[in-house]
């Protein structure tokens, strides 16, 4: 049996992430139990799974502090995460290429679309997510040689509410730009929203990944396939449980989905 | 060499032409591969049916009659898909690993850091990056290719020396081979690097190709008419005259790091932050701080003899410069190929085209390369 430790197994994301485990997982004989613990953020749960049982535990983005993570680890339990990463440890994992499809969105932005002040969205900057997505951005943004001005980075915690309270502040103060970018399609979505609210439903939008609602929204994306990160997730946990010793990340590639919005 | 041996080596040959014919779309059918290959056509049959059987080729439609008429030919077809390869580039720092069809395009990636390992092994991190792969593999698995930074000898399988590793004399393919139960090769990270440029349909054509690569330590990789020399490698040991240091420690990272710390004592005034890497310096450079200018003029200067020395002695297409100092751009280039200019008489430096190679990952592409080269031969 498998164990996945989540947040809120309802969420959009994560219900993906582990339908795209389960078809792993179930066909190869291991049943899948799932244990979200933060259905209501302001009320944690502790885990309820009995571990000890377990042929092995997937544990998707931040859900348990790293101390925690560290501990599982060194248990000797088969451990994967997904989408989250703990550095300076051996613990594998499986994320999409933050830096390789934040590169591709910069050069689309840049080079496709003649764009220079670009607003990023960052988002939640104590996940790994959100830190290499951020740092991605200022790095391509150098690379083109354009001026870093602090001011274009919002804050967005990977929450289409923050990220549209933020952009709501930053179009109080007019300051130049020429497009945006979320570190989730999410937040771009809720980004677009505002500019429309505001009559500026012509200016560029992108965002990282890709969902049903970016197609609905017309948002041009970098896509990263959700549901593979758990197909792949899970993979790599059996792996281990059936003996392979894996440390370190398994990236995967993402690619530019082109919609209305840029 | 047996009667034996030989008759096995030709049927190898001949089966590698088989294949890479269909494979590079030069001949859909069989009639088409006699012709083009000059083998029998029992011999094709034979070898079409053998690839088949191993699920390399299929057979899917038919082609058109000959103007003499007769049966349509029935097409055959490569599979991408039939078998994956493994490939990794380790070096000081880091396993990078990935898995890909036989058309070298990469299902997934695996990386992992030497610093993050509890015991540092480099052998330990590379095998739990295959490990890795190998959890991801869709279908059998072909092969493996490591390619590792020093002094490789590739027919051998051999890392003769990897100081940065802590390999010396280590029998890689072997013991991979042993390990895995697949064939395995090993080579030198520029080599395939130098390799990845020339071997895809997508590469930009340079029959004699020399690439420079600078990441701590300086190492060249050679190409000529498309194929590796397989004895290049490492340059960052080489004394240069008037001092008698190693080349490294004009051009690798250490000399960028010790050359803003004696500049700093100049004058600290700098954009550069505390913790830098050479796009900071570009960084700093474009927006005209002047001790990134130093390090430009520098390195531009230094970069400039081993453009000017390759030149003069190998006369290449093409010289590209790789690794991380692609961070600080084609304005480095441009300044060292002018600075080489003083250097060189121009009929000699304007036959050259001075490029970077920006992808982080050519070494890695280059394993992939190499294993169907030596696999299957369909590169070739």
């Amino acid at each position: 049996m498998i164990g996945i430790i989540t947040n809120d197994e309802t969420n959009i994301f994560q219900r993906q992430v582990i339908a795209g485990i389960r078809a792993i997982a179930e066909p190869k004989g291991y049943a899948v139990v799932v244990d979200s613990i933060a259905q209501d953020p302001a009320n944690r749960k502790p885990i309820s799974l009995d571990i000890k049982a377990l042929s092995g535990v997937l544990v998707i983005a931040n859900v348990l502090p790293n101390e925690a993570l560290r501990d599982l680890y060194h248990s000797g339990k088969p451990l994967s995460l997904v989408s989250h990463r703990v550095r300076y440890t051996p613990i594998p994992a499986v994320i999409p290429d933050n830096t390789g499809g934040i590169t591709e969105l910069v050069n689309y932005l840049v080079t496709n679309r003649a764009k220079k002040r670009i607003v990023f969205i960052q988002g939640d900057m104590n996940q790994n997510d959100g830190i290499e997505r951020t740092t991605a951005f200022r790095r391509q943004l150098m690379r083109h040689n354009i001026p870093i001005d602090d001011r274009l980075f919002l804050r967005g915690d990977f929450t289409p509410n923050v990220a549209e309270a933020s952009m709501r502040e930053f179009l109080a103060q007019n300051i130049p730009f020429d497009a945006v970018a979320g570190a989730d399609f999410l937040m771009a979505i809720s980004a677009m929203r505002v500019l429309e609210g505001a009559n500026m439903g012509n200016i560029a939008v992108v965002g990282f990944g890709d969902g049903v609602e970016a197609a609905q929204a017309g948002l041009t994306t970098v896509g990263v396939d959700v549901e593979q990160i758990g197909s792949r997730a899970a993979r790599q946990l059996i792996g281990q449980i059936e003996g392979l010793r894996i440390n370190g990340v398994t990236l995967l590639s993402t690619t530019i989905v082109e919609r209305q919005s840029c | 060499m047996t009667q034996k041996a030989t008759r096995e080596g030709l049927k190898s040959h001949n089966r590698r032409l088989v294949l890479r014919s269909v494979f590079a779309g030069e001949a859909t059918n069989r009639a088409a591969i006699a012709i083009y290959t000059g083998l029998a056509k029992p011999t094709i049959s034979d070898i079409v049916g053998e690839l088949i059987d191993d699920g390399l080729l299929e057979e899917g439609g038919h082609g058109e009659s000959t103007e003499s008429g007769g049966k349509r030919p029935i097409l055959l077809h490569f599979r991408p898909q039939a078998r994956q390869i493994i490939g990794v580039s380790i070096t000081a720092n880091r396993a990078h690993g990935v898995l890909a069809d036989l058309n070298g395009e990469i299902i997934a990636h695996h990386r992992a850091y030497l610093e993050d390992s509890p015991d540092k092994d480099a052998l330990g991190v590379l095998q739990a990056v295959i490990n890795g792969l190998i959890a991801q593999l869709d279908a059998p698995l072909l092969c493996i290719t490591v390619g590792a930074p020093g002094i490789v000898m590739s027919e051998a399988g051999v890392v003769k020396a990897a100081p940065s590793l802590g390999w010396y004399n280590l029998a890689l393919a072997d013991h991979l081979q042993a390990r895995y139960n697949v064939p395995a090769y090993v080579g030198n990270n520029t080599e395939l690097a130098t390799r990845a440029l020339t071997a895809f349909k997508s590469a930009t054509p340079a029959p004699h190709l020399v690439m420079v690569l600078v990441n701590g330590s300086v190492e060249i990789g050679i190409a000529f008419a498309g194929g590796i020399y397989h004895h290049s490698g490492d340059l960052g040991a080489l004394r240069v005259p008037p001092s008698s240091d190693p080349l490294e420690a004009y051009l690798g990272w250490e000399f960028v790091e010790r050359r803003v710390a004696e500049l700093l004592h100049l004058d600290p005034k700098t954009m550069l932050p505390a913790q830098f890497d050479y796009l900071d310096i570009r960084y700093g450079y474009q927006q005209g701080d002047w001790l990134c200018g130093v390090i430009y003029d520098e390195l531009a200067g230094h970069l400039a003899q081993i453009f000017a020395w390759i030149t003069g002695i190998i006369r290449p297409d093409r010289i590209a410069l790789a690794g991380e100092i692609v961070d600080m751009g084609e304005e480095l280039v441009m300044l060292a190929t002018e600075r080489a200019s003083h250097l060189l008489p121009p009929e000699l430096l304007d036959a050259v085209t001075f490029t970077l190679a920006p992808d982080p990952l050519l070494s890695v592409t280059g394993t992939i390369a190499h294993a169907l080269d030596r696999e299957l031969g369909v590169l070739a």
